[in-house]
């Protein structure tokens, strides 16, 4: 599983506030940066829910083969 | 440089610069959007919930506005008071035209009308002007950055422009009337956006202590008040909201407005938000709302301690005491009663009935989070030494309190009987409470058109402004607003472009 964040992605933060494990919001490029390049089998159904929490839909999943 | 052609230019996406954008391109104008960050919104995005839309009917408008205009004792720009009142019955048809919903509406009748207080719309000292609208948002997200993110959808939709990483800088002023702008794209390039109308839609200045300071008189804190600061934000991490709008008119000749924070009380430091203030990592915010014993550092109270849950009330009281900053101190037998018998005031952002284990978060807060605004202690006196708290005044103040308690009458101030809870049981609690930001607000003189006035209160031709850059004349000053000021941004954006769609017309028709 990947996550990729979209551009109009708003910065708040929320998914870092609640998924510190899956988010970090990146000061020096102004960006949310994703911890795994590929998520671990542990956290697939947290980035999931993070996902369902994002304010303006920009968390994407995408479950790889 | 490049050059833009454009009938309308927006500077800032957030919900005021949108409304105005997507109101402009459905009367059919051409628009770009000129926005510094990568994405659309604004300070808006991470901070109210929801908004307030007066009734569209006489009567309500009338005594909306009377009774505004009374609390700021007449103070406040009447005009631009009346345009806000009378365009907010427009917001909840622009929600649901964005294909949004409310999650909650909670109207207010005609008798409450400054009656009631209500959801801390902040009008007028916490007293209901209109019905509430709660966003309805996605997941734990916030419904106002929804709004910005489906109104940018529409506006490109029905053919507007959005130029992401682009701020706008100067005006551009020929003779008497304002032209365009010049703004910079991401790599710097110089753009020179000629337009009909420019409407100013940037938002405050929570992101600029210079201008905090100059023209509020607080002192920003990027640092949880440990550094001398007295005014915390809840914006995003980087909001970068600098009052670019309010430089930019100001130096062709615009006339400055009231300015001033319109914030709540908050108690700083680590531990306590996250990034967003929905976010809470314990129970804090629910017990600064509560309606126990306030005093500041000279040991005194300060306020009828009713209003605790009031936000704007409590912000604007506690910056008027020593060091800006109050104090909630509690025993352990409230500590008790909070647990157990339940709260006396529910917060309706975070609805708990009851706290769990307050001496463990406090304990957590103190020790593993070292945050310097959380006390506990076994004496009134030793509770005194590490706060600061004046002991020989408070000594007094809460001999006097108890009595109050015992006698179930509180001389002082006249609170509710039923929130009197005496000081007498160790543990000791005490929280120190500063006054935490919605947003630096004004700066940009608008009349009852947002036309923006110049320094001889004449209007600027083609230039408009709307939103927290502009809503200082809506408050007096100085401006201490609500978070319903999200209605007067959706208001002012609507008005705005009503506005320039109007000037257009009429000044533009015959000039090619």
């Amino acid at each position: 599983m990947k996550i990729t964040i979209k551009e109009y992605c708003i910065r708040c933060g929320l998914c870092q506030d609640i998924y510190p494990e899956l988010f970090k919001y990146n000061s020096t490029d102004d960006k949310i940066d994703v911890n795994y390049d590929e998520i671990p089998d542990n956290l697939t159904e947290k980035a999931r829910s993070a996902a369902a929490d994002c304010a303006v839909t920009a968390i994407f999943i995408k479950v790889m083969n | 440089m490049k050059q833009i052609n454009t009938d309308v230019l927006i500077m800032g996406s957030g919900l005021a610069g949108l409304a105005a954008a997507v109101t402009a391109a459905e009367k059919g104008l051409k628009v770009a959007v000129f926005e510094k960050r990568p994405f659309q919104g604004g300070g808006i995005s991470n901070t109210p919930m929801m908004t307030m839309a007066v009734k569209e009917d006489k009567e309500y408008i009338d005594k909306a506005f009377n009774i505004h205009m009374s609390y700021t004792n007449w103070n406040a720009d009447a005009a631009v008071v009346k345009t806000w009142i009378v365009n907010s019955c427009r917001i909840p048809k622009y929600i649901k035209d964005l294909g949004l919903d409310f999650q909650a509406i909670v109207p207010t009748p005609l008798e409450e009308i400054g009656a009631k207080r209500g959801y801390c719309g902040g009008f007028p000292n916490g007293y209901n002007l209109g019905d509430y609208y709660f966003f309805k948002a996605r997941g734990k997200g916030h419904g106002a950055a929804l709004i910005c993110k489906n109104a940018a959808e529409k506006l490109v939709k029905l053919g507007g422009e959005i130029y992401f990483n682009s701020p706008v800088k100067t005006l551009i002023k020929e003779e008497d009337k304002v032209t365009g702008a010049i703004a910079f794209d991401k790599e710097g390039t110089e753009i020179k956006i000629n337009a009909k109308a420019v409407i100013i839609a940037s938002g405050g200045f929570s992101d600029n202590p210079e201008f905090i300071k100059e023209y509020t008189g607080h002192t920003y804190t990027n640092n949880n008040c440990d550094d001398g600061g007295n005014v915390l934000f809840n914006t995003f991490p980087n909001s970068q909201m600098t009052g670019d709008g309010q430089t930019a008119v100001w130096q062709i000749g615009g006339a400055k407005g009231s300015m001033g924070i319109n914030g709540h009380n908050l108690v700083p430091g680590p531990g306590i938000i996250g990034n967003t203030p929905w976010i809470v990592f314990n129970e804090t915010r629910t017990m600064q709302e509560q309606p126990y014993l306030w005093v500041n550092k000279l040991g005194q109270r300060f306020i009828n301690e009713e209003m605790s849950n009031d936000h704007m009330t409590m912000g604007t009281a506690i910056t008027s005491q020593k060091d800006k900053c109050g104090y909630i101190v509690f025993d352990e037998e409230t500590v008790r009663h909070m647990e157990q018998k339940g709260l006396d005031y529910i917060y309706h952002i975070f609805p708990a009935e009851r706290l769990h284990n307050v001496r463990a978060q406090f304990e957590e807060l103190i020790n593993a989070k070292k945050n310097n605004h959380i006390f506990l202690a076994d004496t009134l006196e030793e509770l005194c030494e590490q706060t600061g708290i004046d002991y020989e005044n408070m000594k007094v103040t809460v001999d006097n309190y108890n009595k109050y308690c015992d006698q179930k009458h509180d001389d002082e101030f006249g609170k509710n009987p039923a929130f009197l809870h005496p000081l007498k049981e160790k543990k000791f609690y005490a929280m120190r409470v500063f006054k935490g930001g919605y947003q630096a607000m004004g700066g940009i003189k608008i009349n009852g058109k947002c036309e923006v006035m110049g320094e001889d209160f004449r209007p600027i031709k083609g230039l408009y402004s709307a939103g927290d850059c502009a809503a200082g004349e809506v408050f007096g000053n100085p401006p201490t607003g609500g978070i319903g000021i999200s209605s007067i941004s959706f208001s002012q954006g609507f008005a705005s472009a009503d506005e320039a769609y109007k000037y257009i017309n009429s000044y533009w028709r015959n000039i090619k």
